[in-house]
Order: C-alpha cells, then sequence, then structure tokens
C-alpha cells in the first residue's frame, strides 16, 4: 500500500478563516460540504435529523455538489452508499440510535468491504427505555465492527474532525469506515463560534480521491466482490482469516494515519486536537479521572477546580475510541496512581461502562496495579456538571487509600 | 454463428395431437414424387392409437452421422439453411448413409432406388400444412439462438445449477442481452448459489458482480448506478434476485428503490420459496403447496388450518410493482422466451429512464418436485392454466396481456404435474381453482381501466 | 525439425472424423494431416464407382482445401510415414524429413494384400485401393473381353459387375465356398451369384489359382483342379492388409492389425491408431478384431481425436458391430451385426423365392437383436444397429418385428428421441 502524499505544500502561516455561529448538527453539514462528497444518503431521526436538513439545504441551494438519496430507511441508506463507494464515490450519511440499529447489517459488512464511508453518529440513548435523549449506548453497542469511532468534545472539533474523517477513511493504509460520534443534545443542538476553513484549503488538505482502488464494481476492470468465503477446508478459510487480519491490520494502521492527519490539520488550519487520548493537567497528577465526548469539558472545569483546592488530579480524554489507543493510553495511565473512569452508556456484562471495560484490559498491560472505578453518567440526556465531577474526583482520590469498589457508581440516579 | 453453429428452423412434432391420419405422408409423397404413396413420403407416421404415434423423418443433425459415413461425399450439411443436402450426382446407392442414422431419417425410395430425406421443401415443407391437428409445426423460435448466439456469454461454463434449472438459462440470456457494460447485484438465492458471484476468490460472471444482502439489494445497485451517472457513464444496473429476498425482507428496499424510480432493471426469479436454502416458504409461494416449512403432517399449523401445505395465497408482487407506477414492470416464462425477449429488451430501455422491473415465473424441479426434463412443460402449463398470466405495464400504455389465455386448462392440468401439491384435497383445488379465476379478473380489470 | 502437437496420419473417415473431433475441444492446437496420398480426402469406399464411371474422379472427395484452412490444419499430401520414433515422438517421413509431434494417430488404413502365388509377380494385374488403382481400371474395363477378378469380396463383386456391364466375359475366382463370405450368408450369397450368373459372368467358388503365367492378351491362370483360364484384364480383390510397416521395431504393439484400447490408444500412451489399420476390441466379444468397415472407422477416429484432445465428453468404444451394405445390378443387400447365433439364441429366417426378398433375423435368448440380413428387404441399418448396440428387449415386439423390421425399428427408435 502507499501511503497519501501531500498534493501542496502546506502553508507557513493557515489562511484567515470565516467565523460563524452554529449548531454541532450544522458544523457537520458544512464539514461534509467542505470535503465534497459525491453522495450522501440521508434518512432522519431525532437527534440527528437537522443534521441531515441542513445537508438537503446546502445542496438544494447550490453549496454543495453531492447526489442525494432520500432513502427509506436507515439499512438502504447505508446500502445506497456501498453502491455508489464501489461505484468510486466520496460518501457520507448520519445517524443515531434506533437508526444505527436498523442499519447494522449493512453496518457490519461495509468495513469487511472495506469501504471509507463517513457517517456521524449523533449518539443517542435506549432503545428502550424508550429515549430521543443523548448518551453513547448506540455507539459503544456497535464499537465491536470494525469502524473506526472517534468522538468529539467541542462544535468546533465536530465540523474539523467531519472533514478529517474522510481522509482517514481513504487513506490507502486504513480504508476503513469512519464514525465521527457527536453527542445528541449537547453537540447536535448545542451553538457555538466556529471557524469555517476555506473550500480550496480543504481542498488541497483532502487530495486526490481513489476510494475504490481496491474493490469496485466497474465494468472496466469487472470482479466480484464478496463472493462466498470459508469453509471447513482448502483455501476458504485461510482466505477469510487473511481478509480479517488485514481489517484488524487496516484499524490499527488508523492509530498512526489519525496522528499524521491531526498533525497536518493543525498545520494547516492552525487548530490542534489530541488526536487518540488526551492529557489535560495530568502532569505531577496522582490520580486521574477519565472522559469522552462533551462531558470533557465541564470535566476540564472541574479539574481546574480541584486543583486550586490543591487535589493533583488530572484528565485522560479519549477522542479515538475504536481502535483503541492501547499505546498511548498506557503512556498516560504510567503517570498515575489511580483513576476514575466516566462513562455516558453501560456494559451491560461486566456492570460497568464500556469505556471502563476497556481501559481495564490496558491497565493489565501496564504491568503494575493502579486502583480504578467506573462511574456512569449522562444517560437520555442527563447533564453531567461540575458537580458530578467533583463527586468522581473525590471517590477517585479515596482509591488511593481504600479498596476500590466492584459496583460503579451511577451519577444521574439521585438528581 | 458461435462456437456450435446456428440455430435453424426445424419440423416439430406434438405426439400427443397426432392421430396419425397419414395426411402428412400424402402431402409429402404428392410434393415430392408426385403420387400419394405414403410409403415414399420422407415424413413417416409410426407407431399406433394405443402405444403413442411417432414420427421418423431427418433431424437435420447438427453432426450428422449420415455425412460422415457417406464415402462419395453426396451429402453435406448446409450451413445455411441447417438441412443435409442431398447430391443425386455423386451418390452411389450404397446406402451406408442408411446405416449411419439412428432414426430412419434417411431411406431407401424403392420407387427410384435411391436414398430419399426430407429437405424442408425449402424451408416451406408440404407436411406441415397438411396436418389436420397441428401436431405438426416449423418451428422459429430459434431466431433468438441465431441472433444471440454470437453474443458473449457472461457467464463462466460450469454453474452449478440443479439438473433441469431453467434459472441458468435466463441468467445467461439476459447478461448476453445486457452485455458487457452491466454491474450484476444477486442477493443470496440460487443464482450466486450456482457460483455465479463465486467461491473462495474465483467468480462464475464476466461483468462486475456482488452479493448484496438479502435485504439491500435495489439500494445498494442504486448507488451503484447514481454514481456511474454522476460521472457520465453508461452503465446498466441489472438485479437477478429471488422472489424470498424481493417479496420479504428485502421489500422495503425495493419498494424504496421503485418509488424513487432509480435507474434499475430489477428482475425476480420466482421459484415461490426458499430454494436454494432448502425449500422454506416465502411470500410467494402458492396456496397448498408444500414447502419445508409449510409441511404437510396430521397436525394443524397455521391458525388452526390443518397442516397439508401453505394456507395463504401468493403476494402477487409483480401487481404490487405496478402500484409504484415503474417506467415498465412485466411477468414472464423461460417457455415463452420470445415474449421474455421482447420485455427485456423493453425493461433495459425502461432502466435508463427509471426502475424496470421483470417478474419471471421458474418452475424449481428440486423444491416443486417434478422430473428435472419437465421445466418447460411445468412452465408452460403455469401460463395455459392462467396460474401465471404474462402481461406488461408501463405507466402511458397501461397493462395488457402480451399472450391472453382466453381457454385455459383446468388448474389440475398445471397442479398435477408436480408433487409439491400431491396431497390437495378437494376443497383446496376448488379454493385455487376460484383464485386463478378471481386472479384474473382482476388483472383483467386493471387491462380495461388501463384501456378505457 | 517441423513440430506439431497433434499429428495425423491418413486422410479418409479416421483421420477426418479426428481432425473434427479434435478441432472440435481444441480449436488452436497445432495439427497436421500426413498422407501418403497425393489426392485431396476421398474414401476407398466409393472407388468401384468411379471404377465404373459413375463416380467422376475430381467429385469424390470428402474435404477441400478450405476445410483445413478453416480448421488451422496443416494437410501435407504425397508423403508417406516411413518409421515412427515413440522414443523421441517423431515421425520420418518417406522423403526423410521429420515431423516432431506430442500426440499422433495412425489412421494409414490398409493396402491390397497379394497372394503369394506362382507367376503373379510376372503378369500384369490391377488392385483396386487407390483413386490411381480407379483411374486405371476404369480405362482398362473399357478394352476388356475376358477378365478374370481373383476374390469375391465386396470390392471384387463391384468391379466383377462394372466388367459384365461394360461388355466382358467375366470369371470370378474365390476360395471359399461361396461370395461375399464373411459379409453374407450363402443365402443371401446364392441370391447374388445368381444375379451376376444372369448376366453372363461366370463363377467360380471354391477355387483356387496355383500358377500364373503371361499370355498373349494378358495372364494365363491355372487353377488346383487344373483348369485355365485367359484374362486380358486380371484383378486381385484377395483382401486387405493394415498399413502399417512404419511400425516395424517400434514398441507400438501390434498384431493382425495396431492393438489399441477402448479409447483407441496404443501400447505407446500418446499414440493413437483408428480405422482400418487398428485391431479394436468386437462388440460381441472383448478380443481384439479386425472390423474394417466406414462406419466403424468414422465412429474409432471420433473417438481417437476426442482422447487426443482429452475432450471430457468421451464415451468409450462399444466395441466393433459388422455393418455392410451392397448394391448389385438394381438389388441391395444388408448386413447388420453377428451372423453367430448365440447360445440359446434364436434365427429366424424369411425367404419369397418369387421376388428374391430374404430376411434373416438373429436373436440372443433374452430376444435381444444380435444379427439381421436382408437381401431386397430394405430396413434401416442405423436402426437396428442402433436396437444391437443397445440391447433393446424386443420380446414384447417380436412377432411385428418380424413382420415388419422396419417399421417396427422407426417406432422404437422414434420413441427414444423425445
Amino acid at each position: 500500500m502507499t501511503t497519501a502524499t501531500l498534493e501542496t505544500p502546506i502553508p507557513t502561516k493557515p489562511a484567515k478563516q470565516k467565523v460563524m455561529l452554529v449548531e454541532g448538527n450544522e458544523a457537520a453539514a458544512l464539514g461534509v460540504a467542505l470535503a465534497r462528497p459525491d453522495m450522501v444518503a440521508v434518512y432522519p431521526i431525532t437527534p440527528q435529523s437537522s443534521l441531515v436538513e441542513h445537508v438537503a439545504k446546502l445542496i438544494a441551494d447550490g453549496k454543495m455538489d453531492a447526489d442525494i438519496v432520500d432513502a427509506e430507511g436507515e439499512h438502504s441508506v447505508l446500502s445506497v452508499l456501498q453502491g455508489g463507494a464501489l461505484a468510486g464515490a466520496r460518501t457520507y450519511t448520519a445517524t443515531c440510535g434506533p437508526g444505527l440499529a436498523f442499519m447494522f447489517e449493512p453496518y457490519f459488512r461495509t468495513s469487511g468491504m472495506r469501504l471509507p464511508i463517513v457517517m456521524s453518529i449523533v449518539t443517542r440513548d435506549g432503545i428502550t427505555p424508550q429515549s430521543v435523549w443523548g448518551g453513547h449506548q448506540d455507539a459503544m453497542t456497535v464499537r465491536e465492527v470494525g469502524w473506526v469511532q472517534v468522538y468529539c468534545e467541542t462544535v468546533q472539533e465536530v465540523l474539523d474532525t467531519t472533514i478529517m474523517a474522510f481522509k482517514i477513511a481513504e487513506h490507502h493504509d486504513v480504508m476503513l469506515p469512519v464514525n465521527v460520534c457527536l453527542d445528541g443534545n449537547y453537540l447536535s443542538y448545542g451553538t457555538s463560534r466556529v471557524e469555517l476553513p476555506n473550500q480550496e484549503d480543504v481542498d488541497a488538505f483532502m487530495g486526490a480521491k481513489d476510494v475504490n482502488w481496491h474493490v469496485a464494481l466497474d465494468p472496466l476492470r469487472p470482479m466480484a466482490v464478496d463472493p462466498l468465503t470459508g469453509g471447513s477446508g482448502g483455501k476458504g478459510p485461510s482466505t477469510f482469516v487473511r481478509y480479517r487480519k488485514g481489517q484488524c491490520r487496516g484499524m490499527q494502521n488508523s492509530l498512526r494515519v489519525i496522528e499524521e492527519v491531526h498533525a497536518e490539520w493543525a498545520q494547516r488550519f492552525g487548530r490542534s486536537f489530541a488526536p487518540l487520548v488526551e492529557e489535560y493537567r495530568l502532569d505531577g497528577a496522582d490520580y486521574a479521572i477519565m472522559t469522552l465526548g462533551s462531558m470533557t469539558g465541564a470535566a476540564k472545569d472541574a479539574i481546574d477546580e480541584a486543583r486550586d483546592a490543591g487535589k493533583k488530579v488530572g484528565l485522560i480524554k479519549i477522542k479515538t475510541f475504536s481502535p483503541f489507543p492501547v499505546e498511548a493510553l498506557l503512556k498516560s495511565l504510567n503517570k498515575i496512581q489511580a483513576l476514575g473512569v466516566v462513562d455516558r452508556s453501560v456494559g451491560f456484562r461486566w456492570n460497568c461502562g464500556p469505556m471502563y471495560q476497556e481501559t481495564m484490559g490496558v491497565l493489565y498491560r501496564l504491568g503494575r496495579h493502579i486502583p480504578s472505578m467506573s462511574f456512569i453518567g449522562g444517560l437520555a440526556g442527563a447533564d453531567i456538571t461540575t458537580g458530578h465531577f467533583h463527586r468522581v474526583i473525590e471517590a477517585t482520590e479515596k482509591l488511593l487509600s481504600s479498596p476500590a469498589p466492584i459496583e460503579p457508581v451511577w451519577l444521574n440516579e439521585k438528581d | 454463428m458461435g462456437t456450435f453453429g446456428g440455430a435453424y428452423n426445424t419440423i416439430a412434432f406434438d405426439a400427443n395431437k397426432c392421430d396419425g391420419c397419414g395426411d402428412c405422408m400424402t402431402a409429402c409423397a404428392t410434393a415430392k414424387v408426385g403420387v400419394g404413396d405414403t410409403a415414399r413420403s420422407r415424413i413417416q407416421i409410426v407407431g399406433s392409437a394405443d402405444d403413442g404415434f411417432e414420427l421418423a423423418l431427418c433431424r437435420q443433425c447438427a453432426d450428422p452421422k449420415c455425412v460422415t459415413v457417406c464415402p462419395a461425399a453426396a451429402l453435406t450439411k448446409n450451413s445455411a439453411s441447417g438441412v443435409i443436402d442431398w447430391n443425386g450426382d455423386k451418390c452411389v446407392d450404397c446406402l451406408l448413409c442408411t446405416v449411419g442414422c439412428a432414426y430412419a431419417g434417411i431411406a431407401l425410395d424403392a420407387g427410384t432406388g435411391h436414398v430419399a430425406k426430407c429437405d424442408t421443401c425449402d424451408g416451406a415443407p408440404a407436411c406441415v400444412p397438411a396436418c389436420p391437428h397441428d401436431a405438426l409445426t416449423y418451428i422459429t423460435t430459434s431466431r433468438i439462438y441465431n441472433e444471440v448466439g454470437d453474443w458473449e456469454d457472461l457467464f463462466a461454463p460450469g454453474l452449478a445449477g440443479c439438473q433441469g434449472c431453467n434459472t441458468e438459462l435466463l441468467m445467461r440470456h439476459t447478461l448476453r442481452r445486457t452485455g458487457p457494460e452491466t454491474v450484476l447485484a444477486t442477493p443470496p438465492g440460487c443464482v450466486p448459489g450456482m457460483g455465479s458471484v463465486g467461491f473462495n476468490g474465483t467468480t462464475g460472471t464476466k461483468v462486475p458482480v456482488f452479493h448484496p444482502l438479502l435485504t439491500n439489494t435495489a439500494a445498494m445497485l442504486a448507488g451503484v448506478k447514481r454514481q456511474y451517472k454522476r460521472v457520465g457513464r453508461e452503465v446498466l444496473a441489472l438485479a437477478i434476485a429471488g422472489d424470498g429476498g424481493a417479496s420479504d425482507v428485502g421489500f422495503q428496499s425495493l419498494s424504496g428503490a421503485a418509488e424513487r424510480n432509480e435507474q434499475i432493471l430489477f428482475m425476480v426469479v420466482d421459484n415461490e420459496g426458499y430454494m436454494n436454502t432448502g425449500m422454506q416458504r416465502s411470500s410467494c409461494t402458492p396456496y397448498g403447496a408444500w414447502t419445508s416449512t409449510t409441511p404437510v403432517g396430521q397436525g394443524t399449523g397455521s391458525g388452526g388450518m390443518p397442516s397439508q401445505g401453505k394456507t395463504q395465497d401468493a403476494k402477487n408482487l409483480p401487481l404490487i410493482m405496478v402500484n409504484h407506477r415503474c417506467e415498465y414492470v412485466a411477468t414472464a416464462s423461460t417457455a415463452y422466451m420470445e415474449d421474455l425477449y421482447d420485455k427485456l429488451d423493453k425493461a433495459i430501455a425502461a432502466s435508463k429512464r427509471g426502475f424496470a422491473y421483470l417478474h419471471v415465473y421458474s418452475p424449481c424441479t428440486t423444491g416443486w418436485r417434478f422430473p428435472t426434463d419437465q421445466n418447460m412443460e411445468v412452465a408452460r402449463k403455469a401460463v395455459e392454466t392462467n396460474f401465471v398470466m404474462l402481461w406488461e405495464y408501463n405507466p402511458a400504455d397501461g397493462l395488457h396481456f402480451t399472450r391472453p389465455v382466453d381457454d385455459p386448462l383446468p388448474v389440475t392440468e398445471y397442479l398435477k404435474a408436480m408433487g409439491r401439491f400431491r396431497h390437495l384435497s378437494e376443497d383446496q383445488i376448488s379454493h385455487i381453482q376460484g383464485k386463478v379465476v378471481e386472479n384474473l379478473a382482476f388483472v383483467k380489470q386493471m387491462a380495461h381501466v388501463a384501456k378505457a | 525439425m517441423e513440430q506439431t502437437k497433434y499429428l495425423v496420419v491418413g486422410s479418409s473417415h479416421a483421420a477426418l472424423e479426428a481432425v473434427t473431433a479434435i478441432r472440435m475441444h481444441d480449436p488452436e492446437g497445432s495439427l497436421t494431416l500426413l498422407t501418403r496420398d497425393p489426392h485431396l480426402p476421398y474414401s476407398p469406399t466409393v472407388l468401384p464407382y468411379v471404377v465404373s464411371g459413375r463416380s467422376a474422379p475430381d467429385g469424390i472427395f470428402l474435404r477441400d482445401e478450405k476445410f483445413f484452412a478453416t480448421l488451422g490444419v496443416q494437410l501435407k499430401r504425397g508423403t508417406a510415414l516411413k518409421a515412427l520414433h515413440v522414443e523421441r515422438n517423431a515421425a520420418e517421413l518417406a522423403d526423410g524429413s521429420e515431423i516432431a509431434y506430442e500426440k499422433v494417430l495412425l489412421a494409414t488404413g490398409a493396402s491390397p494384400a497379394i497372394p503369394p502365388i506362382p507367376g503373379l509377380d510376372q503378369v500384369a494385374y490391377h488392385v483396386l485401393r487407390t483413386l490411381d488403382d480407379a483411374t486405371k481400371l476404369n480405362a482398362a474395363i473399357k478394352n476388356s473381353k475376358r477378365a478374370v477378378v481373383m476374390g469375391a469380396g465386396l470390392v471384387g463383386m463391384h468391379a466383377a459387375e462394372n466388367l459384365v456391364k461394360a461388355g466382358a466375359k467375366v470369371t470370378i475366382v474365390e476360395m471359399a465356398k461361396q461370395l461375399t463370405d464373411g459379409y453374407f450368408d450363402a443365402t443371401a450369397a446364392g441370391l447374388i451369384a445368381k444375379a451376376f450368373t444372369d448376366n453372363g459372368a461366370t463363377i467360380l467358388t471354391g477355387s483356387r489359382v496355383v500358377k500364373l503365367a503371361s499370355s498373349a492378351i494378358g495372364a494365363l491362370l491355372t487353377l488346383e483342379n487344373g483348369t485355365t483360364l485367359e484374362a486380358d484384364l486380371l484383378l486381385v480383390a484377395t483382401g486387405v492388409k493394415p498399413n502399417m510397416e512404419y511400425l516395424a521395431g517400434s514398441q507400438v504393439e501390434h498384431d493382425r492389425g495396431i492393438l489399441v484400447s477402448d479409447t483407441m490408444q496404443t501400447s505407446v500412451a500418446n499414440v493413437w491408431s483408428a480405422g482400418d489399420c487398428a485391431q479394436a476390441k468386437g462388440f460381441y466379444t472383448d478380443a481384439k478384431i479386425m472390423n474394417a468397415i466406414l462406419p466403424d472407422a468414422t465412429e474409432q477416429g471420433r473417438i481417437a481425436g476426442m482422447a487426443m484432445a482429452e475432450d471430457p465428453g468421451l464415451k468409450k468404444y462399444p466395441g466393433g458391430v459388422p455393418l455392410n451394405t451392397y448394391h448389385f445390378f438394381g438389388r441391395h443387400a444388408i448386413s447388420v451385426g453377428s451372423s453367430k447365433v448365440p447360445e440359446g439364441g434364436e434365427v429366424v429366417t424369411r425367404f419369397d423365392e418369387a421376388s428374391g426378398r430374404y430376411l434373416k433375423a438373429i436373436f440372443s435368448a433374452d430376444n435381444r437383436l444380435t444379427g439381421i440380413y436382408g437381401v431386397n428387404e430394405f430396413f434401416d441399418g442405423g436402426v437396428m444397429c442402433q436396437l444391437i448396440l443397445r440391447r433393446i428387449d424386443l420380446s414384447p415386439v417380436k412377432g411385428r418385428f418380424l413382420a415388419e423390421p422396419m417399421k417396427v425399428g422407426r417406432e422404437i427408435m422414434s420413441k427414444t428421441w423425445r
């Protein structure tokens, strides 16, 4: 495989960018437009709806040149994009919650076919108890299906990451679909100041499009896409193994590519986001709390207050959740003696948050024992306030001297 | 012509219609030797009313033994007409040709002392119009083969369909027609099951081909087509799907694509069930039919009904598609290839404008339980009994029958041809006959309304 | 050295069928057809009609140059195979050149067998196996007044009829007790003999020529019983022997002919043989027999070609069934199958002296047809052959079959068509 080369030299100083006040869903739509997809397929669902409405309006107003397919459901939404991608299209959609569940069959298949489709998940809790409000349960449920999943903290990060996602997905060492996760309600509807990159600068950043060099439905180079593979003997199972191993290699390669793309983004546009794991005031900390997505803003405020109060606490934020950034996280965990992990969803099997569950695996690799515990908050649209984070900080601090509780702490249970 | 030469017109014989009257022989002898001596006819009706009549006639073989054993180069296969020509100037009356033929197609004419054989009267055989019962026909359907024989077969040889299956025939003919600028979507079922998409890195298809999910054929294909349209390339997006994937779990994406008028050609091969996976019921399975999930047993099954096959009527998918006001909708049968070809041409043309839907009834020798040599016969009986109807629809002209059957056979003629209906009670048969009448009336009503 | 994937030696029915069969499966592999004959391919069977003048010598060719060009076959005429060097896969030709082959078919046919009779080498005589033989004989019969034909096989009988019709006084000398021995039974032979004697020929069966000498008009023959015959035209038609001298010293096993398996393969894996030079299994016995008849040559040639091209549709040779048709003085005789009556079998004959119609059918104990003979009784030889090959049980129709073999045979075979 080849490594993508830069199409144009990086300017020494980022160009001046247009400043706007937009909600997260509109920021995502603006990012999509700047990435110039050929095809978007849409089906509305709360809290994603305004995102696809913005996309439709951009196309209707001639501000975006893409074929829009108003499909009859999410299953077909992703299926249409698979067909488009196999014919060479850059493709995009967005969904969440029940829509993602309905989409699961083609969703599972997208990564196997190595199609670089970008899809926002405007995260939503549920499905039952019925909820239309935010929470990471939908995205967490599909974390083992081979998509790259990144979580945004701010509206600006939504806009920038949406563009970067295409470049990561289409990198020849990756060739995997990417979910850009933005928290329902808090990011989707949260209005914020953003800087809008210039189209020509984004074009230079994106480089040439080449999405079906590896697998295509094209009469000019006919091939059978996804013939049956496997069986009990012969070359079937080994063929399958090579496909799967290649997928896993693509996932691991994405960790490097995500870092490279974020670095280039920072150079070209002057905005720097931690690509995999962000450390906040971790140096000199005895213990840390760990966050994901938009909750991180309030968490950082709480850390500042705790530091002011003399507590030696820091913060670790995960941006790239799939693949799980094991090596990067190990570096951060090496700096601390105790850890509290805050999830916005549940892991039913382990009776803890899913991110905590993943982190336990990393802690095992640390080579020394540090106490840790799981916090679950922000379900079904609930706010996680600085107050909640102070409880998290206090409980985590106690781990330095007391045994760690087995049960998770449910932050909003008594709100 | 292709590798195997052309197909030619031929004199066909329907033994069921022959009463042994001998008028054909008289006509032949009169035309050929000027007297009505049937012994000198080159067409010989043999057999009896008890055993059935048979035809001894030159078959105009493609690989004629009589020609190979002629020492005098007096017999030649005429590549233009397909007739085996006899040259009297070269013939030495050795009779070796009569030793070569296994069917007495060339024999001694006692009147001349020479051998004589059918020459099809230069394309206007005297015997055919002489038959008072239409037992003889001079068949011209091979024109299809002559037309398409040179077109590239876009499937590899050796697809592993069941013996006697007509789906492979349908696939090969369809792809010959659509040509190489085609992307073929074929969801799980018999079509990929016989190796068209392939196994472990091999493929049976020469155009881009893929397995969609059983559920998303129309949607995935729509994506392919849209992108080629966007970049200005003319590519035909073709689906060949089973009835289960189209009428059941794949129906949503099918309906959605039809409603959006996606420019694709969606062909359903309706074998009335999930035949590839072991003959389970689909919504296209007809009432009363045995399937592996509507078995025949002593107990009661669906809704307290006795377990005597499927207890509901089939979903009429093509009529549902008409209600999407597609660019083109038609039903077809491999027993009526010319009709099918006409519809295929129209469907291909329509798919350049919008959604085209072709529903092909496809008897399944394995799942319906009939002998492997009976596929075309079963397909024909389905039409002759009005169990299925051949019609086409487009928004401008509405619906009309392409092969109306005004004097249908009783539906039992169809039902008795296969094992899946063997258990039917009188009540079940009368239910089916009633549905045939009802369906016919319904479609006729649509055709009438369309005309008005 | 010239190289070819397939080398086919011979140019008559077996060779031509092999070429077609190879090209059905392998349209591209290099193919060379080598024949000692300078002419385009023709059938030895047609030569009596060249002799009679019925067939024009230039109208008998079975294929033209275009046929070979279209199929991509290199045709080498007028060069005989001199020796086959199987150890290095090379064919040495009469002109000293060699052709290297991957696979070779020996379909070299047969030549007249010349009996070792004292004085035969001192007199002028004719034989009939090649087109050149036929044109010479055709010229000679016009001037003949007294002709002797040695041998009453079909070649000799055809020539004798031609000589009779040309006005010669003809004597046929045959060692066996009857004419056409091995083709037709005594009754049929009697009918044939009568036709000849009615037309003025003399037939000496059970007679042997013991000495020949030249005479004023040509040759003087002395028979075993002391009788002498003088001939201005002498035709030696005492049978044929396979052409296989080129195998002298080779590993290819041969007996009376070249021994082949039921796919026409010889004892050397890349060498096949078919037609009059091959000795293959018979239909009635697994013993390998010479069955030098035209229909068998085509069948063997086709099988050999399919085997050489590795055509998966190849079916094994069922064994040779004797098949002969003979047309004489406006009458015809047909024989299909074996004259031998199987154990427990049955022979049914029917003879109408007035019309000269004769039928003989032979059945096995379980009512399968094993042989059928007719004179002036037409039936379809091909249909009968299929009844024999397919071992069709005729029990239900035996009575009708004997009354009307043609009609009932046609009924049975027509049924198999649909």
